[in-house]
């Protein structure tokens, strides 16, 4: 199956147009700074000017150029995603490669901590930590990620341990492998399919997370993200300027989880075990 | 009366600058009313040793050491005093048959020359003894008048012997008496070896035929390069050999009595020469070399030592190479080995094993001697594939002791369990699953290396890989050895996996039910694989089996498990032919499609009994109440754990 996968990847459509989402995304990253032509700090431009040669999508409220700012919050919310979305990724494989090789008090206490990390609404925790303690972003993508990481676990939780017990790991047993062995070289690449999905719906939620945060204002109001864009073109909503400043931020926050999420998608179509076709 | 003792008898033939040594140190004796038979491969020196009682051997033969007939002294007497023994007390039946005769002279006129040349009696009675002697052969009696050439090959050999018997003599040397004979004839001629032993002669027998070895013969005397490997009672030949030469010959032999696939020995030797090496000191080093098909002889090497048996032996250790080997006695066998014979590879005693409640193995013990195949059979949920994982070495049993290569297994195990993992193979039942599907061939096969660190480079890793593969008749192209699992169909993915098992040289390999999954053909494939490979390697096998048809193939010993005891173990054909447990005849009835005779119990009783009581038809009130101790047939081979054992 993993060698049919490139193939059936190749020809799924949700691959494709997440890869082409994703390259697209990756450009403005990079080229961002280029493309801003001005400081998305500067204020010194008319304020709610309409858009011209100049400022391609006008200028906000604050006499910012809204180009700069927007690039310069894609950047910041992929950061964000990307920083919660490999953290937690990170966390949930060890935990649940914890709990499965070792089981017993060790798999029973940790299990019973995700179920309580699951039950508990993380938006909730993040506003009050935002609130009280002011942290930095990456501070709190990585509380994020601390709370998010129970999915992943349990999901590779459950494989490894199907893993574990089946014959070419008992085989390897018997030709003396030690533990390290087998989970580095039979368990952790047979879970590759689940890392990427793990990854994926964290890094998807941990964007839109940061979206809301700083939607919320919680956020160092100099820091540029989309969610603020949004919430401060709301504020101007009576003039006309919903498709140069309230529509960029919206459209690019939806984009980016739209990539993710199709990548996802085709990426758990193609590996997730369950709903392998049988060779 | 006569007994002739041969001691420390060498026998030396000059070939050109060098020499062959035909015999060494041979020391025997042969006894009034006795058989005693020699047996080996061609060259082994049978018939130099036949040729030297009768002092026979050509003038460049140099012979040592001493042949008694009596107080009289062969070796080196003179041709007169060779000649008032030859054939009045000392006759001899050459091999080849027609050869022997001189075709211009009519049958009966050869037979009664012994007679009429040692003047025993006058020509007119010569002629009627002759005749007599023709026809207690069974002979026509016209056929007296025949010349060699009109007689067949049954009728000449019986003449042979009439001319041989002629004279009555004390002792007879038969050389390949049977060897072009049909059964029938066979039969007829050992009935009248048996006569003359009867009869108080001496006799050595000299053949390869080990049928007839055991069934007629006393004793047994395995010959190799001249050297005498085993001494041992006749009826021990298939059963109970302990030097592995010995082993090897009878499982080369199509005897009537085993069911095994022929085996054969590895390797070859034709001759060992004997010559002079000038050492750099002055002096000069006389030394023997083993000559085979793929040795050759060369000038500069290192002279031979240790067990001249050692580089075809199956259980050859690092000592084989060095030490001297003596004769020795083990139970009532001679044995030439340094290891006291046959090993034992691996021996389980009383082990038992339990999942909750549920005894899996009630306490069993079970021994294995190296280079043999033990089949393990019986029903699901026997216990087979439990015993075979304690003998694996991945499961533990809850007591008992594990003994491989002499070493405690439990404590090897917490010692250094790498060690051990490499000198035991396991193939499972399922290939797919026994691999991982995202391993290549090569990758799988480079397991257990990779696992072992042997400190091997990357090109011995290759080599080893590569060899494991070619031993399993698999591709080595790069082709092959990238592909996945799943582009494999089960018997190549099952071949994979057992040179897998094989690519860290192991001395045992346990493979449960190896070929369960795999189509008539392949599986037959799999097994003659398998079998070459043990006779190759000289692999220790645990074949763990529900088919008896495999079993009896393929099996030395075989073992038969019901509800985690074992019912009767003993030597396949034996268990097969004559069992002696009612269950063990059940499992052959149901393996035939009796279905009839067959019953199937679906409830476990967990009592103190036999488990096999609710379905025999022997049982009575002991039989639930207590697990009878083993009964022994056949010297201890054969153990039946049966209160009322069949026969």
């Amino acid at each position: 199956m993993h060698l049919n996968a490139r193939k059936k990847l190749a020809t799924d459509p949700w691959f494709i147009t997440g890869v082409a989402l994703v390259l697209i995304i990756t450009i403005l990253i990079i080229a961002g700074p280029r493309l801003a032509v001005h400081d998305p700090h500067d204020m010194s431009f008319q304020p709610l000017d309409h858009p011209s040669s100049q400022h391609r999508l006008g200028v906000n409220d604050g006499g910012m150029d809204i180009l700069a700012e927007l690039l310069f919050g894609i950047r910041n919310t992929v950061a964000f995603g990307l920083v919660t979305g490999i953290t937690g990724m990170v966390i949930g494989v060890i935990i649940g490669l914890v709990c499965a090789w070792f089981g017993g008090l060790t798999d029973n206490f940790l299990m019973r901590l995700s179920d309580i990390l699951m039950a508990v609404p993380s938006i909730m925790i993040l506003i009050l930590t935002a609130a009280f303690f002011r942290p930095s972003p990456a501070s709190l993508g990585l509380i994020l990620a601390a709370m998010a990481w129970p999915g992943t676990a349990k999901a590779i939780r459950a494989q490894a341990m199907v893993i574990k017990n089946s014959l070419h790991i008992q085989a390897a047993r018997q030709m003396g492998a030690s533990g390290s062995y087998i989970i580095t070289r039979h368990m952790m690449p047979e879970l590759f399919p689940l890392y990427l999905i793990g990854f994926a719906s964290k890094a998807r939620m941990a964007m839109f997370m940061e979206a809301s945060l700083s939607f919320l204002g919680l956020f160092d109001p100099s820091r540029k993200s989309l969610g603020m864009m949004i919430n401060y073109a709301l504020k101007y909503y009576y003039l006309d300027i919903w498709w140069n400043w309230l529509m960029p931020p919206i459209l690019c926050l939806t984009l980016l989880i739209m990539a993710v999420t199709f990548l996802a998608v085709s990426l758990e179509k193609v590996f997730d075990p369950r709903l392998k076709e049988v060779w | 009366m006569v007994n002739i003792t041969i001691n420390e008898l060498s026998v030396t033939y000059r070939v050109n600058d060098h020499m062959l040594l035909a015999l060494d140190q041979v020391g025997l004796n042969l006894l009034p009313g006795r058989i005693t038979a020699l047996v080996g491969e061609s060259g082994s020196g049978k018939t130099t040793l036949g040729k030297t009682l009768m002092g026979l051997l050509p003038e460049y033969a140099k012979v040592e050491g001493s042949v008694k007939l009596n107080d009289l002294e062969i070796v080196g007497a003179s041709e007169s005093g060779l000649n008032g023994i030859r054939w009045s007390r000392v006759a001899m039946l050459f091999q080849n048959g027609a050869a022997n005769l001189n075709p211009v002279h009519r049958i009966i006129d050869q037979v009664a020359e012994p007679l009429i040349h040692h003047n025993v009696a006058k020509k007119a009675e010569s002629m009627a003894r002759a005749q007599k002697a023709l026809e207690s052969m069974g002979l026509n009696p016209s056929l007296g008048r025949r010349f060699p050439h009109e007689l067949s090959g049954g009728e000449i050999q019986r003449s042979l012997l009439a001319m041989a018997l002629i004279m009555d003599p004390d002792v007879l040397i038969l050389d390949e008496p049977t060897a072009a004979l049909d059964a029938m004839t066979k039969a007829f001629v050992s009935r009248i070896i048996l006569g003359a032993r009867d009869n108080g002669k001496s006799i050595l027998l000299i053949t390869h035929d080990l049928d007839l070895a055991k069934n007629i013969a006393d004793d047994l005397i395995v010959l190799y390069l001249g050297q005498v490997m085993e001494t041992l009672p006749a009826k021990d030949l298939f059963h109970n050999p302990l030097h592995p030469y010995t082993l090897a010959l009878g499982r080369s032999f199509p005897s009537m009595e085993t069911h095994r696939d022929l085996g054969g020995i590895r390797g070859d030797a034709f001759f060992r020469v004997l010559h002079n090496h000038p050492k750099s000191n002055g002096s000069v080093l006389l030394h023997s070399h083993v000559v085979g098909a793929s040795q050759y002889h060369e000038t500069t090497h290192p002279p031979p030592k240790g067990c001249l048996f050692q580089p075809r032996c199956t259980q050859a250790v690092a000592d084989c190479t060095e030490k001297d080997v003596f004769l020795m006695e083990v139970e009532n066998h001679q044995v030439r080995c340094l290891r006291g014979g046959i090993a034992t590879e691996f021996h389980l005693e009383k082990v038992a094993k339990k999942y909750g409640n549920v005894t899996a193995l009630a306490p069993t013990s079970l021994s294995l001697r190296a280079g043999e195949i033990f089949c393990l059979v019986g029903e699901t949920g026997s216990g087979k594939t439990t015993l075979g994982m304690i003998a694996a070495g991945c499961l533990k049993p809850d007591q008992g002791r594990r003994i491989f290569e002499g070493r405690d297994m439990d404590r090897w195990i917490k010692e250094d369990y790498l060690s051990l993992a490499g000198k035991i193979g396991l193939v499972h039942q399922h290939p797919a699953q026994a691999v991982s599907h995202r391993f290549s061939v090569f990758d799988i096969v480079e397991e257990p290396l990779r696992i072992k660190k042997q400190g091997l480079n990357k090109e011995e890793i290759q080599k080893r890989v590569i060899d494991a593969l070619k031993d399993v008749h698999l591709s080595t192209e790069p082709e092959f050895i990238n592909r996945y699992p799943h582009e494999l169909n089960m018997g190549a993915l099952q071949r994979v996996c057992i040179a897998r098992a094989l690519v860290s040289k192991p001395s045992m390999l346990v493979a449960d039910e190896p070929t369960s999954s795999l189509d008539p053909s392949v599986q037959a494939k799999v097994l003659k694989m398998l079998l070459n490979l043990q006779i190759e390697k000289g692999l220790t096998m645990l074949f763990i089996t529900h088919d008896l048809g495999l079993a009896r193939k393929i099996g030395d010993r075989v073992g038969v498990m019901l509800k985690g005891r074992l019912m009767e173990a003993g030597p396949t054909a034996q268990v097969m032919g004559q069992p002696g447990h009612p269950y063990t005849r059940l499992l052959i009835a149901g393996a035939r499609g009796e279905i009839e005779t067959t019953s199937f119990e679906r409830e476990s009783s967990q009592s103190q009994g036999c488990p096999f009581t609710s379905r025999c038809d022997r049982s009575q009130k002991c039989c639930f109440l207590s697990f009878p101790k083993p009964i022994c047939r056949d010297n201890g081979g054969h153990n039946v754990w049966c209160h009322f054992p069949l026969i």
